[in-house]
C-alpha cells in the first residue's frame, strides 16, 4: 500500500498535488475509501414500490438498489457471478427479477439466484444456488429517507457514519412530510478528479463571486452584489467541518436568493419556520432558512436553497460523471416545487448558469497535473485557518464567514485517515483535531 | 405554446408544398449560422415569438415494457425556458465576464434531413431535423452533440419564428461538461 501520510499536511490545509492524478493513489481510494465509506445511493422516493429499482454505482461497481416485498430495501452487484456479465440495463423501472443476457441465470428482487437454465440436464442438480447469488452491499441503511449504501460489514452504522452532519442536516430532513428527490438525474461527464468538486462544493465560498461573476449578474438575485467581490460580509455565514470528513458552508437568510423569483419560497419558509423552530430550535430554524453548499464524504454534495443534490461518481482519476437532481420539501405544492426544479436545472443543471462555470476549472484544475514537475507541488487551502474553532452551541469545527475553508480541510483530514488503511476503530479512538479557540 | 417532451411524426402528416419547406430549410439553416456566429441578441429578438417554449427533456435509459412517458416528471429537462429565461441565459453571456468563453469557443451546427408538416394550428408548422453540432475549446478540449429536434414555426409579418422547440440528445450520459449552447 501507497504510503500517504506526507500526502495531507498542516492539519489537512496542504496537500499533494498528486492524489488528483496519480492511478496508483486512485486505486487506494477506491479500496479504503469507496470501498468501506457509506455512499450515496437513492431516495427512497425514487423506489416507492415492491420491484421498484434503480441502478448506480459505488466507487466504480455497478450496483443495483431494490424495494422487496417487505418494504425494506436492498443492493447487490450488477454483475452475474457466473461469467461478469452486466444483469441489469435499466436506469430505472419495476422488476420480479433480474435475468442475465447472456446465459438467462435468474436472479430475485434480493439479489439471489433464482433459476439457472438448464439446471438439471447441464449442472446435474448439482448448483448450490446460494453461492452464487449476486454480491451484496454488506449494509444498506436509510437517514430519514436518504438511502446509503457499503461495502465493509464493519462500518460504523449510518447515524454513526454522519455523525454530527446528520444534526445539522435534520434542518431540511425533519420537515413535516419529509423531502424527495426529483429525477429523473441529469448525467453528464468532466474530465475532472472526484475531489475537485466535492471540495467546491464542501467549502468553497471564494469562487462564488469570481467565477459565478456573469451568473450572478445575469440572474438579478440577492446575491447579485457579490459578483466581482463587491460586497462580502464576514458575518453573513459560517462554515462548518463535521468529524467524518463532512461539512458545508451557509449564508443566513439566502435559502431562496438564487431563484429569479423566489416570492413563493421565501413564503413556504415564512409559513414553515415556526414549526422548524419549534421542533429543533433557534439555531436550526436558522439554518432551515440559509442557503448551504455541502458536502457529504466521500461524494456526494447538495445546495440547500438552489435545490440541487449531486453525485461525483469517479470513472478512473481524471474522469467523473455528474448527476444532478432536485431536493424539495414533499408538502411543497406543486407549481413551487416546479419553480425548485426550474431554478435548480437553470443553475445547476447541465446547462446551468453556475454550473458550465464550475466545470471548466474542475478540469483545468485536475488537467494541470500532468505535468511531471507541477504534479511534485503542493496545493494550499489555508483560508481562515487561524480563525476557525469550537462553538458553544454548534458542533465540529466551525470558521468564520462563507469565504474559508474549514470544511475543505475537515474533508482531507478524513481522506487521509481512510486512506491510512486504519480500521474504523483505530480511527476513531484516535485523538481528533481541535483548535483551542472559541468561536463567537 | 407548450412543446412536446417526446418527438413523434403523427399518423397522417399533411406535409408542407414545395416552398414552405424551402423557407423552413432557409429558416432553420440560417438560424444555425446565426448561432455560430454568436449573434445571440439579434436571435433572440428576431428569430423566436415571446410565448416559445424551448425544452431539452432528460432521457432515461428503461426497458422496453417500460411505457412511462419520458419527461413526466417536472424534474427531467436540461432546458426548460421560456422567453425570458433565453434572455438571462443570453445576458449572461454579454456581461464579458464568463471565463470559459474567452478565449472564444468554436461551435459550428450542422443541420440535416429537414422536413415539414402543418400543425394543427392553423398557419404553423412542425419541422423536424437533426443535428450535429461540434465545439471545440481551449488547445484540444473537443466534444460533438448529436440529436434531433422538432420546431414549431410560426408565420409573423410574412416571416417564419420559433415558436417552439424540443430538443432530444442522443447521450444518456451528456458527453460534454455542459450543454450551455443553443441547439
Amino acid at each position: 500500500m501507497k504510503d500517504v501520510t506526507k500526502l495531507i499536511l498542516e492539519d489537512g490545509a496542504v496537500q499533494d498535488r498528486r492524489i488528483y492524478w496519480d492511478q496508483d493513489i486512485y486505486e487506494q481510494e477506491l479500496e479504503q475509501i469507496f470501498a468501506r465509506a457509506w455512499q450515496f445511493l437513492a431516495h427512497e422516493s425514487q423506489i416507492p414500490n415492491a420491484g421498484d429499482f434503480i441502478t448506480t454505482r459505488m466507487g466504480e461497481d455497478n450496483v443495483i438498489v431494490a424495494r422487496q416485498p417487505d418494504g425494506k430495501i436492498k443492493a447487490f452487484i450488477n454483475s452475474c457471478p457466473h461469467r461478469g456479465n452486466v444483469v441489469c440495463h435499466a436506469d430505472t423501472g419495476n422488476a420480479r427479477a433480474f435475468t442475465c443476457a447472456y446465459h438467462g441465470w435468474a436472479f430475485g428482487l434480493d439479489g439471489e439466484l433464482a433459476t439457472v437454465p438448464l439446471e438439471h440436464d447441464a449442472y446435474y442438480d448439482a448448483i448450490e444456488r446460494p453461492r452464487y447469488a449476486m454480491h451484496p452491499v454488506a449494509k444498506v441503511e436509510s437517514y430519514k429517507g436518504l438511502v446509503f449504501g457499503t461495502f465493509d460489514a464493519g462500518a460504523p452504522s449510518l447515524r454513526d457514519y454522519l455523525g454530527d452532519m446528520a444534526w445539522y442536516m435534520d434542518t431540511f430532513l425533519d420537515v413535516p412530510g419529509g423531502i424527495e428527490l426529483l429525477g429523473p438525474p441529469m448525467k453528464s461527464i468532466l474530465n475532472c478528479n472526484w475531489k475537485v468538486p466535492v471540495e467546491n462544493f464542501i467549502a468553497d465560498g471564494y469562487h462564488v463571486g469570481w467565477a459565478h461573476a456573469a451568473a450572478l449578474k445575469a440572474i438579478e438575485s440577492p446575491l447579485s452584489p457579490l459578483a466581482g467581490n463587491q460586497a462580502y460580509d464576514v458575518n453573513s455565514g459560517l462554515q462548518v467541518a463535521t468529524r467524518g470528513g463532512h461539512g458545508f458552508g451557509v449564508i443566513w437568510d439566502a435559502a431562496a436568493a438564487i431563484h429569479p423569483d423566489g416570492g413563493a419560497y421565501r413564503e413556504w419558509l415564512a409559513k414553515r419556520t415556526p414549526i422548524m423552530r419549534e421542533r429543533l430550535g433557534e439555531w436550526r430554524s436558522r439554518f432551515y432558512n440559509g442557503h448551504w453548499d455541502a458536502s457529504i464524504f466521500p461524494n456526494c454534495s447538495f445546495l440547500y436553497g438552489t435545490n440541487t443534490w449531486k453525485l461525483w461518481l469517479p470513472m478512473g482519476p481524471h474522469n467523473i460523471e455528474v448527476w444532478t437532481w432536485t431536493l424539495v420539501e414533499k408538502d411543497m405544492p406543486a407549481e413551487l416545487k416546479q419553480m425548485m426544479v426550474a431554478t435548480n436545472m437553470m443553475t445547476f443543471g447541465t446547462a446551468g448558469m453556475l454550473e458550465t462555470d464550475d466545470g471548466e476549472n474542475m478540469e483545468q484544475c485536475t488537467g494541470s497535473n500532468r505535468g511531471w514537475v507541477t504534479r511534485r507541488g503542493k496545493l494550499y487551502s489555508g483560508m481562515g485557518q487561524v480563525r476557525e474553532g469550537v462553538h458553544a452551541e454548534l458542533p465540529g469545527i466551525v470558521g468564520k464567514g462563507i469565504v474559508c475553508e474549514t470544511s475543505n480541510r475537515g474533508f482531507y483530514r478524513r481522506w487521509a485517515e481512510l486512506m491510512s488503511g486504519r480500521s474504523w476503530e483505530e480511527i476513531s479512538r484516535e485523538p481528533h483535531y481541535a483548535p483551542n479557540r472559541e468561536v463567537a | 405554446m407548450n412543446a412536446p417532451t417526446q418527438i413523434k411524426t403523427p399518423a397522417n402528416p399533411r406535409y408542407v408544398d414545395r416552398d414552405t419547406l424551402f423557407e423552413v430549410e432557409r429558416f432553420l439553416i440560417r438560424e444555425a449560422r446565426m448561432l455560430d456566429e454568436e449573434r445571440f441578441r439579434e436571435w433572440w429578438q428576431t428569430q423566436l415569438t415571446e410565448d416559445i417554449h424551448y425544452v431539452l427533456p432528460v432521457r432515461e435509459i428503461r426497458m422496453r415494457a417500460d411505457k412511462k412517458p419520458v419527461g413526466s416528471n417536472p424534474g427531467a429537462f436540461v432546458f426548460n425556458d421560456n422567453y425570458a429565461m433565453l434572455d438571462m441565459r443570453i445576458r449572461r453571456l454579454e456581461t464579458g465576464l464568463v471565463w470559459m468563453e474567452d478565449p472564444q469557443n468554436y461551435i459550428r451546427r450542422f443541420v440535416s434531413n429537414i422536413d415539414a408538416a402543418w400543425a394543427d394550428v392553423d398557419g404553423e408548422v412542425d419541422a423536424w431535423s437533426n443535428f450535429i453540432v461540434y465545439r471545440n475549446r481551449r488547445q484540444r478540449d473537443e466534444t460533438v452533440v448529436w440529436g434531433t429536434k422538432q420546431c414549431r414555426l410560426r408565420k409573423v409579418d410574412g416571416q417564419w419564428k420559433l415558436a417552439g422547440r424540443t430538443i432530444l440528445v442522443d447521450q444518456r450520459v451528456v458527453l460534454d461538461k455542459n450543454l450551455y449552447f443553443f441547439l
